[in-house]
């Protein structure tokens, strides 16, 4: 390794970077991700429109009633309508949730029997109407715990609320797409970065002359992963001052994992370029496997310890997985490097780098 | 010093590029390499280069190599300049920076004196922080070259670096070589497109599919081809092309001096190969005197001006040639008269209608025939199928489109290969089917963009023989645009455009008249020299 032939090459690269504007490209699309998704997904349901036809008009049935209204995630109207109209109100979306408390409900429960009350949920959006219906149990349970407090409450409602008390989406989504955006945008740049010369033929200037493939290699990679470096810093600062997510956890083990995930995802660049020989072949790889295990294993939607079987596995496969747990864990919980599934953790985003780029100079040939 | 090829072979997937070659070359030798696109000339090159697995071996300065990895010792002392105009340029770095890059990769230490000359050969000494994108394709061949030629190569291969290059740069290339060759020990490997370029080489090797059909001087070759050629006459089984015939048999002619050409059609004759018949039937069409005349028509990207005032006439029944290097505005030209760009200033009339709005065009589509730079044909549909879609797009009823599709594949005669995929066929083939299907309507005036770039001689030939006897049969008029400067011979008039601007229009004979001994190469040189010694440069 000839240090002023990678120090050339990567010179030639800042300079093409900057002059062709891509270095926009390079802080541009991940800041995008964070911005655009973290405002756009939105897994909590607040004001859920409510209509509740209140056919008992107790002390207790307006209790309920006012327990409803006064809480922010619905916005309950009382009204005196048949249930039939109350449905059709579901039907053409006026509504999202019907409650009906029936006529025996105070009588029922004084007599010690169970309190029955009928809740319709549109759940054409079945995540969000998953999401309606634990409201409206929590907030029964609530009653049903002022009415006999000796009764353990039910863990369903506090295990929701556990690391994430304020129920804020923010903070479960942010660090899935921290994981999701230091997979793309360091994967593509490096795929382009070769690509780009094999497209335009100056890779020619490579193949002819003595240069190494190690030393191409270097003075290719380097770039994408100083660069995306500086993105770990945007990512981080984005997520705790826009998005306001709480950082618990220790900032060396976040500094280290990321650091060895952008190095996994320039890997996964580099093996992208050797298959492919258009830019634009290369971008659309690049994102196609980045984008959809990032989505589906960063526990961004579902967790990983929910799946089963071939899932399961599938997510121990691929990197998002390891590295995700992390970010929660600095992020939400604090464990830190104490933590011996940290440690592992770490030890595989270790290796996933460390396979991709041997992989990578190996596969890649100096030849047409 | 000595570069020894032996027994060369390369092997792609389905087919094979280069057939058992073998040759040598000694220390201050320029070896050319002479062929049609695909006849192996890149593969071969790119196998010296190391950069292309290959089986056979080379030898090189008493070094073996038989693979891309064993060639990595001698890359210090080789360099390569592969085909395309400014390949191994970057766009977004000035000329220096270019220097200063190969220099570095190179490893070598920086030698300014060095660098200022190559610099001053080059004519880039005063251009040195202007970058590769806005340099113009001589330039950037110039620049590539002096590029390679910074680590003091022993092994110099230069794959078409003056395909497409204006014949001013062409000749400044070529001083930079003998200057090279000159003062140092130095192999110099070429393959050009131009057999112009034969006379400068110590040694040319004429390919044809993958083999070395010829090898020897310049004169040695002429003497080979000899013996068959014969003066023009009525012949069977000969090709005859540019006033001579080649013929295997013995004709009864007197015999006459032979272009190297020669060599191209008498191996199509000793591989059994015919001219393919020409049977074009008659027609009567109605046209004006003038067919296209442009005032004034410029075309402007940004601050780049494409087309600069160009003022041209298209005459009923005339060929036309639309000269100039690549990036000097042809085929820009000719997308403004196709509407494919917007006009930014100046008149244009055709077909005897002045043009001034989409409206005007729409019913003279039908009477324009256009065939694009090579040739814009779906690959997943046969040449029957191809021409069917073009019959159906300008509207011709099944039974017209069947009965033309018939008439014109037996009279361009590529009858046989109407079941064939384009891309499974010759070129030469493509080139008649692209032109049958820009026919297919019967036009008045046909565009073609650069329809001979690339192409065998024993093709180009036949393909200018269709054209003439398209004019002569359909009274057609044709506007045909190419770079090689030669083809100015077959024209009725030949237009040179020089980086938007238009320099000579003129007919051949009147340039011969003017020219004397000289050949069209040479003759625009006379011309370009003088718009640079007249223009701002």
């Amino acid at each position: 390794m000839r240090l002023g032939v990678i120090k050339a090459y990567m010179a030639k690269e800042f300079t093409d970077l900057k002059r062709s504007k891509m270095i926009f490209l390079v802080y541009l699309l991940p800041v995008m991700i964070l911005i655009l998704f973290g405002y756009g997904i939105r897994l909590e349901v607040k004001e859920a429109r409510t209509t509740i036809i209140d056919m008992d008009s107790s002390k207790l049935s307006r209790e309920l009633c006012d327990s409803f209204i006064h809480s922010k995630y619905f916005e309950a109207k009382i009204k005196n309508i048949d249930y039939r109209e109350a449905l059709e109100e579901i039907k053409r979306a006026k509504t999202d949730i019907v409650i009906i408390v029936p006529p025996s409900f105070e009588r029922d429960i004084a007599k010690g029997l169970k309190g029955e009350i009928g809740v319709f949920i549109d759940a054409s959006f079945p995540l969000r109407g998953q999401v309606m219906q634990s409201y409206v149990e929590g907030v029964a349970f609530d009653l049903a715990k002022k009415l006999s407090p000796q009764k353990r409450p039910t863990i369903m409602v506090n295990q929701r609320l556990l690391f994430n008390q304020s129920l804020r989406d923010e903070n479960a989504i942010l660090p899935g797409l921290i994981a999701l955006a230091l997979l793309v945008a360091p994967a593509i740049l490096a795929a382009l970065l070769i690509v780009k010369e094999k497209e335009k033929g100056t890779i020619f200037n490579f193949y002819s002359s003595p240069v190494t493939k190690y030393e191409f290699l270097t003075a290719k990679l380097t770039p994408a992963f100083l660069l995306h470096s500086i993105n770990i810093f945007i990512a981080f600062l984005i997520a705790t001052y826009i998005f306001e997510v709480p950082f618990r956890g220790s900032f060396l083990l976040f500094l280290i994992a990321s650091e060895l995930y952008v190095a996994t995802a320039v890997g996964i660049g580099l093996l992208v370029s050797i298959v492919t020989k258009t830019q634009i072949a290369a971008t659309v790889l690049s994102m196609l496997i980045t984008i959809i295990p990032s989505f589906l294993y960063s526990g961004m939607l579902m967790p990983i310890s929910a799946m089963e079987g071939g899932s399961f596995i599938e997510a121990h496969l691929f990197p998002v997985m390891y590295y995700s747990h992390i970010l929660y864990d600095t992020f939400l919980i604090g464990e830190g490097l104490g933590s011996s599934k940290n440690i592992i953790y770490l030890v595989a985003l270790a290796a996933y780098a460390l396979i991709l780029m041997i992989a990578g100079s190996y596969l890649l040939k100096k030849e047409l | 010093m000595k570069l020894e090829v032996k027994n060369l072979t390369v092997k792609y997937k389905n087919k094979t590029a280069v057939k058992g070659v073998s040759f040598g070359a000694a220390s201050k030798e320029i070896i050319g390499l002479i062929g049609a696109d695909g006849a192996g000339k890149s593969s071969l090159l790119h196998a010296i280069a190391g950069v292309l697995k290959f089986e056979g071996e080379i030898l090189f300065d008493r070094y073996r190599y038989t693979s891309p990895k064993e060639a990595e010792p001698i890359k210090a002392d080789l360099a390569l300049m592969p085909q395309g105009l400014g390949l191994v340029l970057y766009d977004d770095l000035s000329v220096k920076e270019h220097l200063q890059f190969f220099r570095r990769i190179r490893n070598i230490p920086e030698d300014p004196e060095y660098e200022e000359r190559l610099l001053k050969m080059a004519g880039l000494y005063r251009f040195q922080n202007r970058l590769a994108k806005n340099l113009s394709g001589g330039m950037k061949q110039k620049l590539s070259l002096i590029c390679t030629l910074l680590h003091r190569p022993k092994l110099l291969i230069l794959d078409e670096p003056t395909t497409g290059v204006d014949p001013l740069s062409r000749r400044e290339l070529w001083e930079i070589l003998e200057e090279t060759r000159k003062s140092r020990n130095i192999i110099i490997l070429y393959s050009t497109a131009y057999m112009q370029e034969a006379k400068k080489m110590d040694k040319i090797l004429l390919f044809d599919s993958g083999e070395i059909i010829a090898s020897g001087k310049e004169n040695e070759l002429l003497q080979l081809a000899k013996p068959y050629t014969y003066q023009q006459t009525e012949c069977e089984e000969c090709f005859c092309f540019d006033g001579r015939c080649y013929s295997i048999k013995p004709l009864d002619a007197a015999r006459t001096e032979p272009s190297l050409e020669a060599l191209f059609f008498i191996n199509a004759l000793k591989k059994g190969e015919r001219e393919k018949p020409i049977n074009i039937i008659p027609k009567q069409n109605e046209m004006p005197k003038i067919i296209v005349k442009s005032v004034g028509l410029t075309k402007r990207f940004g601050d780049f001006v494409a087309d600069d005032h160009i003022d041209l006439e298209l005459k009923r029944g005339e060929i036309l040639g639309l000269l100039g290097a690549n990036g000097a505005g042809k085929t820009t030209f000719i997308k403004m008269l196709l509407g494919l760009y917007p006009i930014d200033e100046g008149e244009l009339w055709l077909l005897g209608k002045r043009i001034k709005s989409y409206q005007d065009r729409i019913e003279l589509k039908n009477r324009i025939g256009y065939m694009s730079q090579n040739f814009a044909l779906y690959k997943d549909m046969t040449v029957k199928e191809n021409m069917e879609y073009f019959a159906n797009l300008h509207s011709l009823s099944k039974k017209d489109a069947t009965r033309k599709i018939e008439e014109l594949s037996n009279g361009l005669g590529f009858r046989e290969y109407l079941d064939s995929f384009p891309q499974s066929l010759p070129m030469g083939i493509n080139q008649r089917f692209s032109l049958a299907t820009a026919i297919l309507h019967e036009p008045a005036v046909l565009f073609l963009d650069e329809p001979t770039s690339g192409v065998d001689t024993v093709a180009r030939a036949g393909f200018w023989k269709l054209l003439h006897n398209l004019k002569k049969r359909w009274n057609i008029s044709i506007l045909i645009t190419t770079h090689y400067m030669s083809e100015a011979e077959y024209c009725d008039r030949v237009v040179v455009l020089k980086e938007g601007k238009k320099i000579v229009d003129e007919t051949p004979e009147r340039l011969h008249q003017k020219f004397p001994g000289l050949d069209f190469e040479e003759i625009f040189i006379n011309f370009y020299r003088s718009e640079n010694a007249s223009g701002s440069n």
